[in-house]
This record gives structure tokens, C-alpha cells and sequence, in this order.
């Protein structure tokens, strides 16, 4: 397992991550482990067809993602892991994927409660969850972009917005 | 005969229509162009998609009914500017079969927004800012640094046809193929072709660049293999801006250094002519 | 002078919301966006010469998503109309005013990124707005809460303009004469090394594998033609 990337983009794949991720940590392979798109045949087929067919795209859901990654079949390749929600990150982790880093690209809570950046609408389980895993040491920074900075999501100050 | 049945007592469930007519499709078409009039950073496209598309649902549905659906289209959304025509055809096809009542959709349309918003988004992004604005910009910039005043216009022009086409062609399509337009996407490997686009901008900056040295050279009467010689610190500050260094940064930094060298380089002229003359 | 400010400004407004609001035609990318107000301030050469040095730079940075990328449409027509209108002021020309011109502008561009970022902030009230109609029942309402999103754009368009102009005006005269003679040892390199800088970016950033090599090999190809040839 060779992890490059770590994001957590409720968009999955699209052109933040193919345009300029891609080529900043030269990933060769994404993994976007998400439920609800492993179990649509149409919309896996279609964020398929959004990629260069020179890379490789493996979409499962969260528990199939992560005993692809534990097992050896992705060692040659430069893996960028892709969750939809923090929910999903964390589920990852308690089944057992080790991670370093999580970078947050876009999320978008419904009834969101506190916004990190201008991209990062977060509602209160996501906050718990985030704090479940910057607890268990795995650091996470906000950054949409390669070309913005990177900021740890605690010097976010969360602008608490009681909304609806 | 059950359609006709259909359309006389449609009125009774706030439907109107089961068609959308040519001209207020074109009407959409025009309002596709301020699309991002109002892009936030909650819903991004999403309130410009239901501006779009309000003249069509007024066709098709009526009072408490288009009070409803409209409120169905104002939530998230963003696809890429060039393909949203398709995006809006397709739900419009959608629409008005949901309006109509005759066939079950297969999807809801909601879901087929949100299905095809993020790959559209993902192969326009590549396709177009990724490769056809460098490669267009690249063959202008010949022109311009040749100091031929068309350049604009070149570029303006030739950088057009293509998302002129997919703007028109595929709302076209989109609209009369509805669900299955995303078979087009599916089977033509855009994101290839966006690839073979990029490696070709790449090859066309790469003459320009040869292009513009050279002509400096030849006009400051230095010799030419010098030329090669820019390579080295453009392959360095292409290293430096892939580890993500700002572009104003680079800008400050090179004409910095050109400026200073500049300033010593005239002094120590100076400074040998006058060492030569005191001897 | 004002009715160049005047002009100057309109064409921010029209490329301005071309860049993101309305119809992406591209008259909002340097190249277009600089000749076309030097040409209607009397002076189409300097567009041209700025248009190339400006366009490359942020080419690279591109407006996915949520990414707001820097301003580069204002600092094409800002450079333009300050070293045209400085010009006639101060009584001078050449490519010194003019690369001064623009380095001031780029720097000062930056505010762009920040007004364009309001601008999106902003319009999630009108979002908001657009709600509240539906639920009153007002689809008409609704429509003009969108196009009321062109007022924040046009604003943030105008602002940039403003502040690059504002800024010029009064830092240029007072820089130039400190850098006018040394820089005219240098100004014909820095000249042909912006659109370079830039190329280089593109060529750092973009996805295409072994980019740098498919460069190398072309700017060789090219440059031993003209050479032989």
C-alpha cells in the first residue's frame, strides 16, 4: 500500500482531483471508497468514464476499499484514497486502514453547522468524527487546492452558524 | 387517445404540457449563458440551473405543482460551464416524460443530476481549461509576439468552435436522447482525448518558447546556441512550481535576478573599460 | 485621463464577468483583454506586448470547482491602462513604464482573488433568498435574486480595477524614476522571460506524464530548425 493522497471531497472524483491533485502527488491509481456509488452500476460506470484510461480506478464500498488496500494488489501503485464523509473516513479506520494524513477538499452538510472554508460545511457528527481521528494522531489539514496552503483544520476557527 | 385524455385533464394535476416548445428551449439555451451569474460557495451552479430551466418548467407544470418541483432544483449542483447545456437537455427530456406520466423514470431526476454533474465537471475541467485554453493560447501567441493585432481575435475564434459545439450540439442531444445522453460520454474516452490535447499544448508552448528565444537572440545580435541554455532554468522553475511555490513568487524572483544581473553586469563593463583605460 | 479610467473601466466590467458570470467567451483571458483596451485607448501595441507577458502566467490555474484562481484578467487590462495613461503623464515610453507598469499590477492584483472570494460568499445570501421567494410562493422573485449575482461580480471586477489602478497611479510615478535606467539594461530579458516563467508553471502543474520531456524535446526540435534552417 503506497497512499499519496488521503481526501476527504463529497464531489469524489472531479477536476480539483484529477487537474491538480493528480499531478502534484503523482498518483497513478484512485480509490474512491464510497457505499453508495459501489452499489449504483450507472454512476460507478459514469465517474469511470471520467478518468484517462491510463490510470487505474477502483471504486468499492468503504469495507471492500480497504481490504483492496490492505491486500498486496496496489503496492506498485501511487494510491489516492477518496471518501465522500468523515463518517466514511472513520469507518475505514476502525476497519483497520492506516493512515497518516487526511486532507479535506469539499464538504457539503445539508444542515450544516459550522463552516471550516469557503468549501468545508460541516454539521456536528462531522466535527466528532474529524476529533476521533485527529485524536488517534492522524493529521488532518484543509486544502482544496495544491495551490492554496495547507491548514490545519483546528486553526480553522469554526464559524458556528445556528442554521434552519 | 390516452394521451389526448391525458393533456385535456393534465390541468387538474397542475400539469400543462407534455412538450417543451423549440422556442422556449431556445430561451433555455440563452439562459444556460449566465448560468454562474450567481455562483456561491454552497450551491455553486444550482440557483443558475433552476434560472435556466424555470421557462421550461413553467411549460410543464402550473401553480402549487411548478412551486414544488422548482424547489426541487435549487439545491447543490456544478458541472462544468461547456457541458451543462447536455446536463440541462437531458433533464428537460426527463421532465417532460415525468410530466407526461407515460413512461416510470428509470432514475429520479435529482439523482441524475447529481450522477452526472461531478464527471461532466471532472471531463470539461480537463478537456477544455486543462487543454484546449493552453494549446489555443499557445498557437495566438505566435501570432501576438510576431506582433500580428489579430492574435485576439484568433484566439477568441479558435478557442470558440469547439465548446460552441459541444454548447449547441449536445443540449441537442441531450435533449433527445434525455437519460442515454451519457452513452456519448461513455463510449468517446473524453478524458483521453483531453490527454492527447494537453500533450499537444505542451509540444506548441515548446515551440513558442524556442520561437521567442531565438527571436530575442537574433535580435540582440548574440549567438544562437545560447538559446539552448534556457532550458536549465526553465526546467528548474517548472521543478519549483510543481512543489507548489506561487506564481508571483516565480515572477519576483526571475525578473529580480534579471534586474540585478543586469545592473552588475553593465557595472563590471564599466568597471573593465575603466581598469583598461587607467592601464 | 478619466475618459481612458472610463474605458479602462468598462472593459473590466465586460471581462471581468465574462471570466465567471456570463457566457466564458475567454475575452476575459490577457490576451484578448489587453489588446482590447490599449487598442480603444489609442495604443494597441502595448496591449500586445502585455497580453503576451500576462497570459501564460496563471494559465495553469485553473478554475476547478471551488478554486478561485488570481485575477489575471485585471492585471492585463490594469498594466494596460496604467502605461498607456502614464504615458501621456509623465511624458515618457518605453518597455520600462510598461514592465513596471505590469509588476505593479501583479502585485496588486492579488486583491483580486479576495474580491472574487466575497463576491462567491455574497451570493450564498441570494441562495438563501431565492428559498425564502419559492416558499412565498414568487418564482419571479426568484429568477431576479440570480441575476442579481452579476452586481456582486461587476463589483468585485470594478474594485480590483480600482485598487489596481488607484495603486498604480501613485506608486508608479514614484518608482519609476528610481528604476528606469537600470532597468533598461534588463527590461528586452524580462521581457522575454514572463511568458517563460509562465510557460514553466504550466509546464510543473499539468497533467500530463513526462511533461517536461515532450517540452524539451519540442523546444529542441524548434529551436534547431530556426537555427539550421
Amino acid at each position: 500500500m503506497n497512499l499519496v493522497l488521503t481526501r476527504i471531497d463529497n464531489r469524489l472524483i472531479h477536476g480539483q482531483v484529477l487537474e491538480t491533485w493528480v499531478p502534484f502527488v503523482k498518483a497513478d491509481c484512485i480509490v474512491v471508497a464510497n457505499d453508495a456509488i459501489a452499489g449504483n452500476q450507472l454512476k460507478k460506470m459514469m465517474m469511470q468514464a471520467s478518468v484517462p484510461s491510463r490510470m487505474r480506478v477502483e471504486i468499492g464500498t468503504v469495507v471492500d476499499s480497504v481490504a483492496l488496500l490492505k491486500s498486496s494488489q496496489l503496492d506498485k501503485c501511487r494510491t489516492m484514497l477518496l471518501f465522500g464523509t468523515p463518517a466514511d473516513a472513520v469507518r475505514a479506520y476502525r476497519a483497520g486502514l492506516e493512515y497518516k494524513q487526511l486532507n479535506l477538499g469539499n464538504l457539503h452538510a445539508d444542515k450544516w453547522q459550522a463552516q471550516l472554508s469557503c468549501t468545508l460545511f460541516l454539521d456536528t457528527t462531522d466535527l466528532a468524527d474529524l476529533e476521533l481521528l485527529d485524536r488517534a494522531g492522524i493529521k488532518i489539514t484543509s486544502r482544496c487546492i495544491p495551490a492554496d496552503g495547507e491548514r490545519s483544520w483546528r486553526k480553522l476557527i469554526p464559524v458556528v452558524k445556528g442554521r434552519n | 387517445m390516452c394521451l389526448f385524455w391525458h393533456v385535456i385533464f393534465a390541468d387538474v394535476a397542475g400539469v400543462k404540457m407534455t412538450t417543451i416548445p423549440r422556442k422556449t428551449r431556445l430561451y433555455i439555451w440563452f439562459r444556460l449563458l449566465l448560468l454562474q451569474a450567481s455562483w456561491n460557495f454552497e450551491r455553486f451552479q444550482g440557483v443558475g440551473f433552476f434560472y435556466a430551466l424555470l421557462p421550461g418548467l413553467r411549460k410543464l407544470y402550473r401553480k402549487e405543482k411548478l412551486l414544488e418541483v422548482s424547489k426541487r432544483y435549487t439545491g447543490y449542483f456544478n458541472t462544468h460551464v461547456y457541458l451543462a447545456p447536455m446536463v440541462a437537455g437531458a433533464v428537460l427530456k426527463l421532465e417532460e416524460e415525468r410530466a407526461a406520466g407515460t413512461s416510470e423514470p428509470q432514475v429520479e431526476i435529482a439523482d441524475f443530476k447529481e450522477m452526472v454533474a461531478a464527471p461532466y465537471a471532472a471531463i470539461g475541467d480537463a478537456l477544455f481549461w486543462g487543454g484546449l485554453r493552453p494549446l489555443v493560447a499557445g498557437i495566438a501567441l505566435f501570432f501576438a509576439v510576431k506582433g500580428i493585432f489579430w492574435a485576439p481575435v484568433i484566439f477568441v475564434v479558435a478557442y470558440n468552435l469547439v465548446p460552441a459545439w459541444f454548447r449547441t450540439v449536445f443540449f441537442v442531444h441531450g435533449y433527445r436522447r434525455g437519460m442515454r445522453s451519457v452513452e456519448f460520454i461513455q463510449q468517446h474516452k473524453l478524458p483521453d482525448w483531453a490527454i492527447h490535447t494537453k500533450e499537444a499544448a505542451v509540444v506548441v508552448l515548446g515551440g513558442l518558447s524556442a520561437f521567442m528565444v531565438f527571436s530575442h537572440l537574433t535580435q540582440q545580435q548574440l549567438p544562437s546556441w545560447l538559446g539552448m541554455l534556457t532550458l536549465i532554468p526553465m526546467v528548474m522553475l517548472g521543478l519549483v512550481a510543481r512543489k507548489g511555490v506561487s506564481t508571483v513568487l516565480l515572477i519576483f524572483i526571475t525578473v529580480g535576478s534579471i534586474f540585478l544581473l543586469g545592473v552588475f553586469w553593465v557595472d563590471m563593463t564599466k568597471l573593465i573599460t575603466l581598469l583598461g583605460m587607467e592601464l | 485621463m478619466i475618459s481612458g479610467l472610463t474605458i479602462g473601466a468598462l472593459i473590466a466590467l465586460m471581462c471581468g464577468l465574462d471570466r465567471v458570470a456570463i457566457l466564458q467567451v475567454m475575452v476575459s483571458r490577457p490576451i484578448v483583454a489587453a489588446p482590447l483596451t490599449a487598442f480603444l485607448l489609442g495604443e494597441p501595441l502595448v496591449g500586445l506586448q502585455i497580453g503576451v507577458m500576462v497570459e501564460l502566467l496563471w494559465l495553469a490555474r485553473l478554475p476547478v470547482g471551488a478554486a478561485v484562481p488570481p485575477d489575471d484578467t485585471q492585471v492585463a487590462i490594469g498594466s494596460s491602462a496604467l502605461a498607456i495613461i502614464l504615458a501621456q503623464r509623465l511624458d515618457t515610453s518605453g518597455i520600462e513604464l510598461i514592465l513596471l507598469c505590469l509588476l505593479v499590477a501583479v502585485l496588486l492584483g492579488k486583491v483580486g482573488q479576495y474580491f472574487d472570494h466575497f463576491a462567491r460568499q455574497h451570493n450564498v445570501r441570494l441562495a438563501k433568498q431565492v428559498d425564502d421567494a419559492l416558499e412565498r410562493g414568487s418564482l419571479l422573485r426568484a429568477e431576479l435574486q440570480h441575476l442579481r449575482g452579476l452586481g456582486s461580480f461587476s463589483l468585485a471586477a470594478i474594485v480590483t480595477y480600482a485598487t489596481i489602478m488607484t495603486g498604480g497611479l501613485l506608486l508608479v510615478p514614484l518608482l519609476l524614476p528610481l528604476v528606469q535606467q537600470p532597468l533598461s539594461y534588463s527590461s528586452s530579458w524580462v521581457q522575454l522571460a514572463l511568458p517563460l516563467v509562465g510557460i514553466a508553471v504550466i509546464l510543473g502543474t499539468i497533467n500530463v506524464s513526462r511533461a517536461i520531456t515532450l517540452f524539451c524535446a519540442s523546444f529542441g526540435m524548434s529551436f534547431l530548425l530556426m537555427w539550421l534552417v
